[in-house]
């Protein structure tokens, strides 16, 4: 414990900011990925057969490859092609594509929940399919995936330890954990600080999330 | 000849030379003239490798474990079609291989990065390091070193066509790239502290930063930085003389091993008999069209 | 079985959409085309279509060497789900024990292994334990904290499957007078798996995709040798392009596998 102490006279507000950045990182990965998830379900709903194709194989890579090689890919291979990312918009990109791929398949499996008769009675309604979409299918698919969602939302704020892996301005938890592993003897009290901040930032997330979903669930 | 001469002149001989772009893909390394000589290497006999606990233990694993890199032109560069590793550094670990266990090959090879060099002695994952290590007081004090091997000093890369950046001095404000956990972040800060430095993990990436214009200049080994000018595409060129002091390139060795000795006394058998000079013309001196070679530094 | 939505929401079209589904399908293809001409053409122009930047895949021992690289890869990923699937299971049984002196350090370690990044786990094993005497071989360095970690995601997958099992099976099993472990072990368990074999095969895929930190700790693995390629030919884009695609039928054969496996459910 003492060990702790010390660490955190010396390195306290380092590690705060680096618990920011983390936070900062997940938020901002976070929104465009679902939101361009959300994009791709709606796009795959709709009965372009090429554009289904085309959606459906983005998914399947953006699900499959390794987060590090997408995110070695956007820094250090890119610029061959004349597209040059600088490091905190490449790690947020690499995030945000991985995260789209999931909720892409999540919002979908959640779509599949839904009965069919509501469709059929929109439609007899006289609403049209791109209303009955947004208005009653959307809805109820985000009610129903608050869990994956929540368990998504943990893995990609874990997922911010890839920033360490490139010459990020700024470091976050597990940069500053190696950082002060291979210049002290401090490792293990940082490690135990890091592990701590990390495991209280997904308690909190998941408790968030469990609340929400209490709230949202729809009983059938 | 001091080795600081010959990188002045050599520098003044590629200038010359790369404007023709004869290099295009670089030279490759004489395969058949370095395997000749590592094979003639000269092997320890048993009381030699006896008086030694750290020469004994390779002996007895049948294999030294080897760190160093695999992408290093001009000092370790593997062949993936036959998958030897050839240059400098390659070349004086296949020989103490071959010294203490009577055929080069029989090392059995880690990757590491300027920032896994000290790790990996200390978890005693590998028996020694080759890498182009520079041989530093406070990497001594985790770790020791044999050699020094070879010197160079920091040097400056830039663009061809850049012409603001002239020196060392010119760099406040700039990006600059250089390798996590090498001599070069220290150099930066006493050099050019105002500078915006980039760590890399491995001086290929640093390369392809310069040469894909995230960092304006790449400092780190003068001698690293001629390996980028052998590869002769033009596009890149030295800012500036040499700066700073020696820098020795030691051979990593777990802390306070006996091993320090018996690899010292095994470098200078290789400088007298010839072998290190011929090992520096296959790997180094004809591939950057130098014809003068240095003297090895004097060894503790 | 009902119907896919899509199908309901656009099924029985009148000729009148037909023609315009039709057309706009023409029009989206159309797009797509000119976005991937687009692409490629954007190789072209940054000199990335060159023969000499292609032409060493041309060569067996380019696909040797990568083969070898993948080797690694799954030779760490086969090691490290073994040991996750049957640490998981004894983590399980202790979360779900009676007492509370074995339940709540189960549930703090789930908790914790859980919750740590499997990429800080790896620089402890690294930079961290040996400095307290523990030195594993670099194998292990990589293998034991992504077992670990998966261990921990693997034991609430099974609780979620155990806690699915309808009620009635544990009731009869007990009113038959088989013992705890019996039920456990006879009854329980062998119908969790049925339910939850999609998301263990999810996990091995996550396996394989951590062991791309292999380089973090000097071990051979596939990335490793995309850098040697690198080195030796300068051709950054083919690599790395021909390495992702690797990894992605690597990982995507494991998920199809896995569609196999799944047997019947209730």
């Amino acid at each position: 414990m003492g060990d702790v102490s010390r660490l955190l006279a010396d390195y306290g507000p380092v590690f705060v900011q680096a618990l920011f950045l983390t936070w900062k990182l997940t938020v901002i990965s976070f929104v465009p990925g679902f939101l361009l998830g959300m994009v791709v379900t709606v796009l795959r709903l709709l009965p372009l057969p090429p554009l289904r194709f085309v959606l459906t194989v983005y998914v399947e890579i953006f699900r499959n490859i390794p987060s590090v090689a997408l995110l070695i890919f956007i820094v250090f291979a890119l610029p061959d092609l004349n597209v040059v990312i600088d490091y905190e918009p490449s790690v947020v990109l690499t995030l945000a594509l991985v995260c789209s791929a999931f909720t892409a398949d999540y919002l979908r499996a959640g779509i599949n929940t839904i009965p069919g008769g509501q469709v059929e009675a929109a439609l007899s309604l006289g609403m049209r399919p791109m209303r009955i979409i947004t208005a009653v299918v959307l809805p109820q698919a985000l009610r129903a995936v608050v869990q994956p969602m929540t368990s998504l939302l943990i893995a990609l704020m874990l997922s911010t330890s890839l920033a360490s892996q490139v010459p990020f301005p700024g470091r976050e938890l597990t940069a500053l954990v190696s950082k002060i592993a291979t210049d002290s003897a401090a490792g293990i009290p940082a490690f135990a600080v890091a592990a701590a901040m990390y495991v209280a930032t997904g308690l909190l997330i998941a408790w968030a999330g469990a609340t929400l979903e209490k709230k949202a669930r729809i009983l059938r | 000849m001091s080795i600081k001469s010959i990188l002045k002149s050599t520098v003044g001989a590629l200038a010359i030379v790369t404007g023709g772009s004869v290099f295009a893909q670089g030279t490759p390394i004489d395969a058949a003239a370095f395997d000749a000589l590592v094979a003639q290497g000269p092997v320890a006999d048993a009381a030699t490798i006896a008086s030694s606990t750290w020469a004994s233990k390779i002996k007895q694993a049948g294999t030294l474990r080897l760190g160093g890199t695999q992408t290093s032109n001009l000092f370790s560069l593997l062949n993936e079609k036959d998958g030897k590793a050839r240059g400098f550094d390659a070349g004086l670990a296949q020989l103490v291989t071959r010294y203490i266990l009577g055929d080069g090959a029989k090392y059995k090879f880690t990757q590491v990065t300027s920032s896994t060099r000290e790790q990996v002695l200390i978890n005693d994952q590998v028996d020694m390091v080759l890498a182009t290590y520079s041989i530093t007081p406070a990497r001594a004090e985790k770790i020791s070193f044999a050699g020094p091997y070879y010197t160079s000093q920091a040097g400056v890369l830039v663009k061809a066509n850049n012409k603001v950046i002239q020196s060392y001095n010119d760099l406040a404000g700039k990006k600059a790239a250089t390798q996590a956990g090498s001599t070069g972040p220290a150099i930066l800060a006493q050099y050019a502290p105002k500078a915006a430095v980039q760590e890399f993990q491995t001086h290929q990436e640093a390369l392809d930063a310069l040469r894909q214009g995230r960092v304006d200049a790449y400092v780190t080994d003068y001698t690293l930085l001629l390996n980028a000018l052998s590869l002769g595409t033009g596009d890149a060129r030295l800012a500036g003389t040499p700066f700073g002091a020696q820098d020795p390139y030691g051979i990593g060795l777990p802390k306070g091993s006996d091993g320090v000795a018996f690899v010292n006394a095994f470098l200078k058998k290789l400088e007298a008999d010839g072998t290190w000079a011929k090992l520096w013309t296959i790997s180094i001196g004809q591939r950057t069209g130098s014809t003068a070679v240095p003297t090895p530094p004097p060894i503790p | 079985m009902s119907r896919p939505l899509e199908d309901i929401l656009f099924g029985a079209p009148s000729p009148q959409a037909q023609a315009v589904t039709r057309a706009v399908s023409g029009i989206a293809a159309a797009v797509l085309l000119l976005l991937a001409a687009g692409i490629v053409f954007r190789f072209h122009a940054a000199g990335q279509l060159d023969a000499r930047f292609w032409e060493f895949f041309a060569w067996p021992t380019t696909w040797a060497f990568l083969a070898k690289g993948l080797l690694g890869t799954l030779a760490s990923s086969a090691m490290a789900a073994a040991i996750a699937l049957a640490l998981g299971l004894v983590l399980l049984v202790g979360r779900l024990a009676r007492p509370r002196l074995v339940r709540w350090p189960s549930i703090a370690l789930i908790e914790f292994l859980r919750g740590t990044p499997t990429l800080l786990l790896i620089y402890v094993c690294f930079l961290v334990l040996p400095s307290a005497g523990i030195k594993l071989s670099t194998y292990w360095m990589l293998t034991l904290p992504i077992s670990l970690s998966t261990a921990a995601v693997v034991a609430e997958v099974y609780r979620a499957g155990v806690l699915a099992v309808p009620r009635g099976q544990t009731d009869a099993a007990r009113s038959l007078g088989l013992t705890e472990a019996q039920v456990f072990f006879l009854v329980v368990f062998p119908q969790t798996l049925r339910y939850i074999i999609p998301a263990l095969v999810a996990q091995l895929v996550i396996v394989v995709k951590d062991t791309t930190f292999g380089y973090v700790v000097t071990y051979g693995e596939l990335m490793q040798n995309a850098k040697v390629l690198i080195a030796n030919y300068h051709a950054l884009v083919p690599v790395y392009l021909v390495v992702a695609a690797l990894y992605c039928l690597v990982n995507y054969a494991i998920s199809r596998a896995s569609k196999r496996l799944g047997g019947p459910m209730h």
